[in-house]
């Protein structure tokens, strides 16, 4: 999973964003923007009329994208494409799961948290114990 | 007789031993968990910080006069990056670093050393305040190297002009609020690694005693 790719080192790689436009606002006075010669840029501003291929395709075009290292998605952005989020598993670009102004972080529906609490199980700790 | 027990001596100081190995996995697995936790709680009220300065000052300039169709759009690259090594666990493992560079790019597109801040778990209880005008220390995983204030506040303000040259002080609280947000981010990925690195190990060896 984590630690079995190939993991690529870079001296400079961007942070992208996926989320409401006052958290892409913040970041970007933060001086994580970037405007690349096709005029692409690294953040999505999500609002009402965005729709969920939009977002997708962001999320696919920022994690396959060999310059970014990070990429940050309000968590309510991340529950619409919640199948793409969770299918995920390269180490880098990292997923983080953010909250936004009206959607507060909740833990379960965490795409690293619902993986890694399979290991808490029932079965695996009984199984572990024996 | 003798060599009956320390044949039963020895196997069971093996068992120890890799009890003990697996015991270790699972508690660093337990504690980033309990880390990513903490810190995201950490980084909800930073953010909240942040969207309320942010809005205080859309209070104070007028909502016309930030938003974001005043996005810059043209050319430009990143002033905050990251720089990704990796990270040897043990001989079989490895994981991703992050470090973060803040206001690393210049003008020109250049880029010139800016502050490089490697958040790993190890330093999250360090002050940040007391890392500012120290070089470079020789604490792994990599130094911390910080610029004049004067450039900082030049790129700061560089990054505060797309939305006018007499901005709200506010809107300079904001920004300082989600740099702080970056900051923890970047200590999140690191713990991030760490626990999908530890939770691989554990994982193995739980299989190999079922096995």
């Amino acid at each position: 999973m984590a630690g079995r790719a190939q993991i690529p080192t870079k001296s400079s790689a961007l942070i992208a964003m996926i989320a409401d436009e006052d958290t892409v606002t913040g970041f970007l006075l933060a001086g994580v923007g970037n405007v690349d010669l096709r005029r692409k840029t690294n953040y999505l501003i999500v609002d009402s009329k965005t729709t969920v291929k939009a977002i997708e395709d962001a999320f696919k075009e920022f994690t396959t994208k060999e310059d970014i290292a990070i990429v940050l998605i309000s968590q309510y952005v991340a529950n619409m494409i919640r199948f793409l989020v969770d299918s995920y598993n390269k180490p880098i670009p990292a997923i983080l799961e953010i909250p936004s102004k009206d959607h507060p972080y909740d833990p379960a529906h965490d795409s690293v948290l619902s993986r890694v609490k399979n290991l808490f199980s029932a079965e695996s700790v009984a199984s572990g114990r024996r | 007789m003798m060599e009956d027990q320390e044949e039963k001596g020895n196997a069971e100081n093996g068992i120890g031993r890799q009890k003990q190995v697996k015991d270790e996995y699972l508690l660093q697995f337990l504690d980033s968990l309990d880390g990513y936790l903490t810190l995201l709680d950490s980084l909800s009220s930073t953010l909240s910080q942040g969207w309320l300065e942010l809005a205080s000052a859309r209070h104070a300039m007028g909502s016309s006069r930030i938003n974001g169709a005043l996005l810059d759009l043209k050319v430009h690259a990143a002033a905050t990056s990251l720089k990704v090594s990796e990270q040897d666990v043990d001989s079989m493992e490895s994981q991703p670093c992050f470090t973060l560079c803040k206001w690393a790019s210049s003008d020109n597109g250049e880029r010139s050393s800016g502050e490089e801040k490697s958040l790993s778990p190890q330093l999250r209880h360090r002050n940040n305040s007391q890392l500012s005008g120290i070089i470079s220390s020789p604490v792994w995983p990599l130094p911390v190297l910080v610029l004049l204030k004067q450039d900082f506040s030049k790129q700061r303000q560089k990054s505060l002009s797309v939305f006018g040259v007499l901005v709200s002080p506010m809107l300079r609280s904001a920004q300082l609020s989600f740099e702080r947000a970056l900051e923890t981010l970047v200590e999140i990925a690191n713990l991030r690694s760490t626990m999908l690195s530890m939770f691989e190990q554990v994982h193995k060896e739980l299989e190999n005693t079922n096995g």
